[in-house]
């Protein structure tokens, strides 16, 4: 079993490896990609300087919990799209019959089907989630606790993706709800939890993997509570097993096709 | 010999979503969809000794594809039960994967932006072996499938030929007991399809691989198979070996013959006229109803310039098969 996870862990790496290889094939594309999306996440932050200038709090945060919230939703948003790019293309690659190819691998289709690739620009959504630390005040333990919930974050998203994506062992094409899927759990983790009320919250706190993943942090960070971070973590371990169920079950459901293709 | 492959009354059944056409169609299909039954593969029963190489063919849409992936494990069977080197691939897809290769000519499994090299480390590494052990894999697929040239170079900046024979090495590496090779030949031209043939041939000799192979190109199937499975609509149709579909099947003899003067034939039983220019003519001749000896003497002996009697092309017998002409 150890032996077994272990060498998944060898190929998941190598393919990171080798993807990240072929992006630096262009080293200007590479430095550029990283730098323009850490400006991308910085220009958002100007619309809350001008709010915080007019008011001091918005939904029970200060501006340096809103810079908080930002690089905690980038870092999340990151991790996930550096080492998981391929979960959301997941219904492009079951319609198009790409899962052949780790079909017939002795490795886990689940984890080769989103590991064979990299989105470089997510570097600079790591690094940014990591300056938003030193803009707001440096500690270890803040350092720590913004990693541990980054990694717990990406997973999770990731996790929510694939949940997404797998829809298209039952109903073809699911891309669009991938999309807005990512679009609703990334945007409504930059505003603070409190502007919300009602059945939104709930969504948020259920539906999507905002509520767990960005405001709980946030509020643990801020003030720790061993409880909200065991929630955090079972939270995580849940809608993996979840992913990985339905993934699982969809996969018997595969019909492959007979499309021509290449891997890029 | 023992069986390598055995396929107990397999069967695949896809259900597929039928639309009207048009706009109209799409809509209606959203409100009310109809679907329609695809047997892919209905009730085929096959096996297959170790170290045989075998042309499993057919029309397309005649289920080969499906087939293989259902012993590859990348398609669970409907129905029946396949067993692969002693492996059911849909219950142990990962331990079955250990024993088999795969080569989709349509479908490349190869990182385009990494050297052959690299590809053959990756691949060595999901097949759990050690680093000499790819180190020394790689240099004996090289010295088998002539690799040297190109093993540096990004598969991108491979010919077709060159990234096919890169594919069959990445699928040798960790010396699997069968290769499925699923149209290897796709769109190649004749010289690198013979060495391709030629080095499947050694791969089956070297190695004792067997080669489960389906492809159009007769070439391959003639050059490479001592046995013949055909099928279509999903059942097996026929099972020989090469020697015997030749000899079966050859009832028809093509003559091609340049005449001193105009010749007037007139299609008749067991004579069929392919070709008529005046002083050429091409027949095909049933010699199951005309012996070749009475055409020539029709045609009268004296006249003949020049003559040709040869077998009718494999493909014809083959496509003669495909559609239920011959049995």
């Amino acid at each position: 079993m150890l032996t077994e996870v272990r060498s998944q862990i060898k190929v998941t790496m190598l393919s990171i490896k080798y993807a990240i290889m072929r992006e630096l094939l262009n080293k200007v594309t590479f430095i550029s990609n990283i730098i323009f999306m850490i400006l991308n996440n910085a220009s958002f932050l100007i619309q809350w300087l001008v709010l915080y200038s007019i008011k001091d709090n918005f939904g029970g945060y200060t501006f340096k919990q809103v810079i908080l919230l930002w690089g905690m939703a980038a870092i999340t948003y990151g991790f996930s799209h550096f080492f998981f790019k391929n979960a959301y293309h997941l219904s492009d690659t079951i319609n198009t019959g790409r899962l052949d190819t780790f079909l017939v691998q002795p490795k886990s289709v689940y984890l080769q089907a989103i590991t064979s690739d990299v989105t470089v620009s997510a570097i600079g959504d790591i690094l940014y989630g990591y300056i938003m630390i030193f803009v707001t005040g440096f500690t270890i333990e803040k350092f720590l606790l913004f990693t541990f919930f980054g990694i717990l974050g990406g997973i999770s998203l990731t996790a929510f993706i694939i949940i997404l994506g797998s829809l298209s062992f039952w109903f073809s094409r699911t891309d669009i709800i991938v999309d807005t899927g990512e679009s609703l759990a990334v945007n409504f983790a930059t505003y603070p939890d409190g502007i919300f009320k009602g059945i939104v919250k709930w969504i948020l706190y259920i539906a999507l993997p905002v509520g767990i993943v960005n405001y709980i942090p946030i509020s643990i960070i801020s003030k720790f509570n061993i409880k909200l971070l065991l929630l955090c973590s079972i939270y995580c371990i849940l809608i993996v097993l979840l992913s990985i169920f339905i993934f699982k079950k969809g996969l018997k459901r595969y019909s492959s096709t007979n499309l021509m293709n290449a891997r890029v | 010999m023992s069986n390598i492959i055995e396929i107990k009354k397999i069967s695949k059944i896809f259900k597929i979503k039928e639309k009207e056409k048009g706009l109209i169609g799409s809509l209606k299909s959203i409100i009310k969809p109809k679907y329609k039954i695809k047997k892919a593969v209905n009730n085929l029963s096959l096996t297959v000794e170790k170290g045989e190489i075998i042309a499993f063919i057919g029309p397309n849409g005649a289920g080969k594809s499906t087939t293989i992936k259902m012993l590859t494990g990348i398609l669970c069977p409907t129905k029946g039960e396949a067993v692969v080197a002693g492996i059911n691939p849909a219950k142990q897809r990962k331990k079955l994967a250990y024993k088999i290769g795969t080569v989709f000519g349509q479908k490349e499994q190869l990182w385009t932006h990494l050297t052959p090299y690299d590809n053959f480390k990756f691949f060595g590494a999901i097949y759990d072996l050690k680093n000499y052990e790819i180190e020394k894999r790689i240099k004996e697929l090289n010295d088998t499938l002539e690799l040297e040239e190109f093993i540096n170079t990004p598969v991108r900046n491979l010919s077709l030929g060159q990234r096919i024979r890169c594919e069959i090495a990445a699928s040798l590496i960790h010396k699997p007991e069968i290769l499925f090779l699923d149209e290897p030949t796709i769109g190649l031209d004749p010289v690198v399809k013979e060495n391709i043939r030629v080095l499947i041939k050694r791969m089956n000799k070297e190695f004792g691989t067997t080669i489960f192979l389906t492809s159009h190109d007769v070439g391959d199937i003639e050059k490479l198979c001592k046995r013949v499975v055909i099928i279509n609509d999903g059942k097996v149709v026929l099972d020989d070996s090469m020697e015997n579909l030749k000899y079966h099947y050859l009832n028809n003899k093509i003559i091609e013959v340049k005449m001193k003067e105009k010749v007037n034939l007139s299609d008749e039983d067991g004579i069929t006229i392919l070709k008529d220019k005046g002083y050429n003519l091409k027949l095909s001749i049933d010699v199951a109803k005309k012996s070749v000896a009475d055409v020539i003497k029709l045609l009268n002996t004296d006249k003949i310039i020049d003559i040709n009697i040869s077998n009718e092309p494999l493909e014809n017998i083959i496509s003669n098969i495909y559609k239920g002409n011959k049995k």
